[in-house]
């Protein structure tokens, strides 16, 4: 059997004393997490729709390109890239923020603004050597055995985002990290970050994909987050506008006592996304959100692989998907939620949710609960279907036309989740661009 | 006077069986119209055949609004026209809200009549007023239309949207079931405050106890797909004392 393509990449970019570790010196945390990543991701190769986890997901169509590798590398000096994208549009609804910009690969990260006890550093081999938490951290979550994608991007793990909250901050400005591809050729890019935050601390942290050119880009994102007792990390994953992106990220949370993860999964405009969200409940009453929106027309695929891992008692999750998908566009939701034996008292529940507008649209939704404790209070319920007729019937005997009544149910029907979003004016833009998707600009006047 | 309404042997099915069996009806400006009878007589047919609602097919006859061949138009196209149906179950619609949804409805009109959309004061303080017609609080206009409505908090709200988008024929369906006295009280007086020479009503309903508070002109009773007898608000009465049998019996003869 010869060796994909994207393998023998991977193994080209991984050099040879990192491969083999005969360097002493210099054979360090960050070159074991990377000889473990391309073991990894050699051994899994690529995967099939033949595989249970990625059943839905085919790949094929573009992952055997001719890739050339984007390494991420922070910029010297001040920022110089311009913005091609929809980019500006989500930093300017974020209104005053910090900005971390990766566009083609290049860091530019504004930190004037930066406050006290909120560090933005380049994650590095130096970094990792000298920070026991980095060290600690860095790989703990990425679930490198089991997703071929995360062990790729650890395999070529040189340099990512490190942010870390320190005791008690509670960061005021969103963080925007962007990442921006503007490719005329079939590029990978695998930008890591790592989020660590100490006890209380607090913050908003987006993150959104953005293209701009005509060729492929495979978007192998890994984030990793840990979040001390009571800090609370709200996280949002924007795909906006990346027709060319084939994004497949993995997102992971260990979340401790008194602490929270919330995450976002917007899809309001990404050709292909693949999101893999695993939340690790590690402490007693540590708390798990997921929230999700696919807004999805034309053959855009948009495919939610979610775990809440309950492993302590008295934690709690609440999981909200929701979809509407058009055109002849895809949704897949795997939710997983675990329950270990000794997680009594848990409380965990999952929604998913699906509106179909076309009859070329399709959506695979599959909640996996298994319980191994017996004191729990967990549910779980999925719902596909059209938009009621009963209720299109009376708008129009209102003198609303099908189509208005159509985007107006629609557009209500995924508010629910929309209006989870803290942040104003992130919550209004996307507000906006579900209208704007569904021709309902009107009804937000 | 051309009527306003103009039924003429109006035939309508659904799913192969006919409900509606030759319809005769003519309804003036500034008349007010009952409609009685027994369950499964083709009441609520009627209504809904009139508004629009796509399950029923219309095998023959016609009916004429205002000029216009309504079972040509759309239901939204006759709700522009000037048309209005009170639902007898009105619908609840999740996530959005009263005031969204009346003021999506009312400016849709106001194009169809090539009048700009109302500035958001004016239409507030429209809303307000019409509110009060039928005792609504204005909190209900943040509140997702119909969701957690009690049923005679439905049938007001639709006795407000009525007032907004301000009908030339309003056909009330069943607009008194579910009703208690005192809702039944404010659900009529909001229909006679809209009462004019130049609009009219039919009122759809099972029971004499809102002609009591509406009063009509004329009197049908419906039967098996016909209307049987026709008279004035006497009828209603009359029907209250001695139920519909004798009228079936009398149908029945005349077949």
């Amino acid at each position: 059997m010869s060796t994909h393509p994207l393998v023998e990449l991977a193994q080209r970019l991984v050099p040879a004393h990192v491969v083999d570790g005969t360097l002493d010196s210099s054979d360090g945390r960050l070159d074991a997490l990377r000889r473990e990543g391309l073991r990894e991701f050699v051994r899994m190769g690529i995967p099939t729709t033949r595989h249970e986890e990625w059943k839905y997901t085919n790949l094929f169509p573009f992952i055997g390109l001719d890739y050339t590798y984007v390494p991420v590398r922070w910029s010297e000096g001040a920022p110089t890239a311009d913005a091609r994208t929809t980019m500006t549009e989500v930093a300017s609804a974020l209104g005053r923020h910090i900005s971390i910009r990766i566009v083609d690969g290049v860091v530019e990260a504004d930190l004037k603004h930066v406050p006290v006890g909120v560090e933005v550093l380049e994650l590095t081999s130096e970094i990792v050597e000298s920070n026991q938490d980095v060290a600690r951290t860095l790989g703990s979550g990425a679930p490198i055995g089991s997703h071929p994608f995360a062990a790729l991007n650890t395999a070529l793990l040189e340099s990512g985002i490190l942010i870390r909250l320190r005791s008690g901050v509670k960061c005021e400005l969103p963080i925007h990290v962007s990442v921006e591809t503007t490719a005329n050729a079939s590029t990978l890019i695998a930008p890591r970050m790592l989020i660590i935050a100490e006890e209380g601390a607090e913050a908003d942290i987006i993150h959104s994909s953005h293209t701009s050119g005509d060729a492929t880009v495979l978007d192998a994102t890994v984030v990793e987050a840990s979040v001390a007792p009571s800090a609370h990390i709200r996280y949002y994953k924007i795909a906006d506008d990346s027709d060319a992106s084939r994004s497949i990220s993995s997102v992971t949370a260990d979340v401790h006592r008194d602490a929270t993860f919330t995450s976002h999964a917007l899809s309001i405009g990404g050709r292909f996304v693949r999101n893999d969200l695993a939340i690790r409940l590690c402490e007693p009453s540590s708390q798990g959100f997921l929230y999700g929106v696919s807004l999805l027309s034309h053959n855009e695929y948009t495919d939610n692989h979610t775990v809440v891992d309950h492993m302590v008692p008295h934690c709690h999750s609440e999981e909200l998907y929701k979809g509407i998908y058009d055109g002849s566009s895809t949704g897949v939701f795997n939710g997983k939620i675990y329950v270990r034996p000794q997680a009594q008292k848990t409380t965990a529940y999952q929604s998913n949710h699906t509106l179909l507008l076309s009859s070329k649209a399709q959506v695979q939704a599959k909640p996996q609960l298994e319980i191994w404790a017996d004191d729990v209070k967990c549910s779980h319920g999925a719902t596909m279907g059209q938009v009621d007729e009963e209720a299109i019937f009376y708008f129009r005997s209102r003198g609303i036309d099908e189509a208005t009544a159509k985007a107006l149910l629609t557009y209500a029907f995924v508010s629910e989740v929309a209006e989870k979003i803290s942040l104003a004016g992130l919550r209004e833009l996307v507000m906006r661009r579900i209208a704007r998707r569904l021709s309902a600009e009107s009804i937000l006047a | 006077m051309t009527p306003l309404l103009q039924i003429t042997n109006l035939h309508a099915s659904i799913e192969d069986r006919e409900i509606l069996k030759g319809i005769d009806l003519s309804v003036n400006a500034g008349e007010v119209h009952a409609i009685m009878g027994p369950n499964g007589s083709g009441k609520s047919t009627l209504a809904s055949v009139l508004a629009g609602r796509e399950d029923y097919t219309v095998t023959e006859g016609s009916v004429l609004f205002n000029g216009k061949e309504l079972m040509e138009l759309s239901p939204e196209e006759r709700s522009r026209e000037g048309l209005f149906l009170a639902f007898q179950y009105p619908v609840e619609i999740p996530g959005v809200s009263t005031a969204n949804f009346v003021k999506t409805a009312v400016n849709e009109s106001r194009k169809h009549r090539g009048q700009e959309p109302l500035e958001p004061a004016a239409f507030l303080s429209l809303m307000r007023e019409r509110m009060a017609l039928v005792e609504m609080d204005p909190s209900f206009l943040q509140r997702s239309l119909n969701e957690g409505f009690s049923g005679g908090e439905k049938k007001r709200n639709e006795i407000f949207q009525m007032a907004m988008l301000d009908p030339v024929l309003a056909v009330l369906d069943e607009t008194d079931s579910g009703l208690d006295i005192d809702a039944l009280r404010i659900v009529a007086s909001g229909v006679n405050a809209l009462r004019r020479a130049d609009n009219a009503t039919i009122v759809i309903t099972h029971y004499q106890r809102l002609l009591d508070h509406i009063v009509p002109d004329f009197v049908h009773v419906l039967w098996n797909g016909r209307i049987v007898k026709s008279g004035d608000k006497s009828l209603a009465l009359e029907l209250e004392q001695r139920g519909y049998d004798w009228l079936k019996q009398e149908s029945a003869v005349e077949a």
